[in-house]
């Protein structure tokens, strides 16, 4: 439950009392956009683009794995934060590793299901957050603000379709997994890794270093 | 997960037991990719022992059907759990993928 930020007098001590005791929520976040959508969307109607986008969606397991943590959608891109807390918890997919070779996976058989039309390119950023806090200003709402959560969507201008851009921290958190899993630096997706970017994005004081890992 | 192999004269079954996740999909991979390397191109997979399947389980499926189809080989499933077709249908693979009821409706088609 996200606390909720909502104080009449903009000079408020109570305000300052209450943001000082919240605490911050590590975790991972996730930028999927479709690729296309808004062009998509001047070529046909709702039955073409809707169906593709229904379709899409659905394939998107971690969207189903985790439907309670999908914080926003704006269009056709999606925002999802996994808190550590709850990854931990989970039975099936339950490490940062996972999480990447399930986006991997899913990209790759969006890209080669043999009958077209069915689904749209995607592309995806990847982020682990640890300066993030739990918060909504809306009663009801659920919502993620931080300066890591901004950091994502800087991110996410590095994509392409049938890519996943991920930075440098949460590849870090992937390779301590494969490390305990007894796996190669190599399994998997990260086969395909770039070597390291550094970028001075927008509004950050530091260069942010981040891979790319293009789907075959 | 284990794989369990049986030879038949129409085709090789394998039985996967367990779970086709994350972790250990690589098994599938590398034994799927030994047998196309070795022209064993008519694959029957029997998923009555699979309780899970993760996008991953689901790519190496994609990829064994892509490879077989344009060797002209045969790649069918049979006896998916509830669960299992469930998951194949909402990623509409089973509109790609030959599913049979069970292993001996299967056999027959091969």
């Amino acid at each position: 439950m996200a606390f909720f930020i909502h104080f009449k007098d903009p000079n408020s001590e109570e305000m300052i009392r209450y943001l000082s005791s919240i605490p911050k929520c590590p975790g991972t976040c996730f930028f999927m956009d479709i690729n296309r959508s808004t062009d998509m969307k001047y070529l046909g109607g709702l039955t073409d683009w809707g169906r593709k986008l229904n379709n899409t969606f659905n394939f998107l397991s971690l969207l189903n794995d985790f439907p309670e943590y999908i914080v926003k959608g704006i269009g056709d891109e999606i925002m999802l934060f996994i808190p550590d807390d709850v990854l931990k918890t989970k039975s099936a997919i339950n490490s940062y590793y996972m999480l990447l070779e399930e986006i991997y996976a899913t990209l790759y058989n969006i890209r080669h299901y043999p009958v077209e039309d069915t689904f749209l390119a995607c592309k995806v950023a990847i982020h682990y957050c640890t300066e993030v806090y739990n918060i909504t200003y809306f009663e009801g709402a659920n919502d993620y603000y931080g300066s890591d959560i901004d950091l994502t969507a800087r991110l996410m201008t590095k994509c392409l379709e049938n890519r996943i851009v991920i930075s440098e921290k949460f590849l870090n958190k992937v390779r301590n997994d494969l490390k305990s899993h007894g796996l190669a630096e190599n399994t998997g997706c990260l086969k395909n890794i770039s070597e390291p970017f550094l970028e001075n994005f927008k509004g950050v004081p530091m260069s942010t270093k981040y891979r790319i890992i293009d789907v075959e | 997960m284990e794989l369990i192999e049986k030879n038949t004269e129409k085709c090789l079954i394998i039985g996967i037991n367990g779970r086709l996740d994350t972790i250990n999909y690589s098994i599938l991979e590398k034994r799927l990719m030994e047998l196309l390397d070795q022209n064993t191109n008519r694959i029957l997979i029997n998923c009555s022992q699979m309780d899970y399947v993760s996008s991953s389980g689901l790519r190496i499926l994609l990829m064994a059907l892509k490879r077989i189809t344009m060797a002209k080989g045969k790649f069918a499933l049979c006896s998916l759990q509830e669960n299992i077709r469930e998951i194949f249908e909402i990623s509409g693979f089973t509109t790609i993928f030959e599913i049979y009821p069970n292993e001996e409706d299967a056999l027959r088609v091969f």
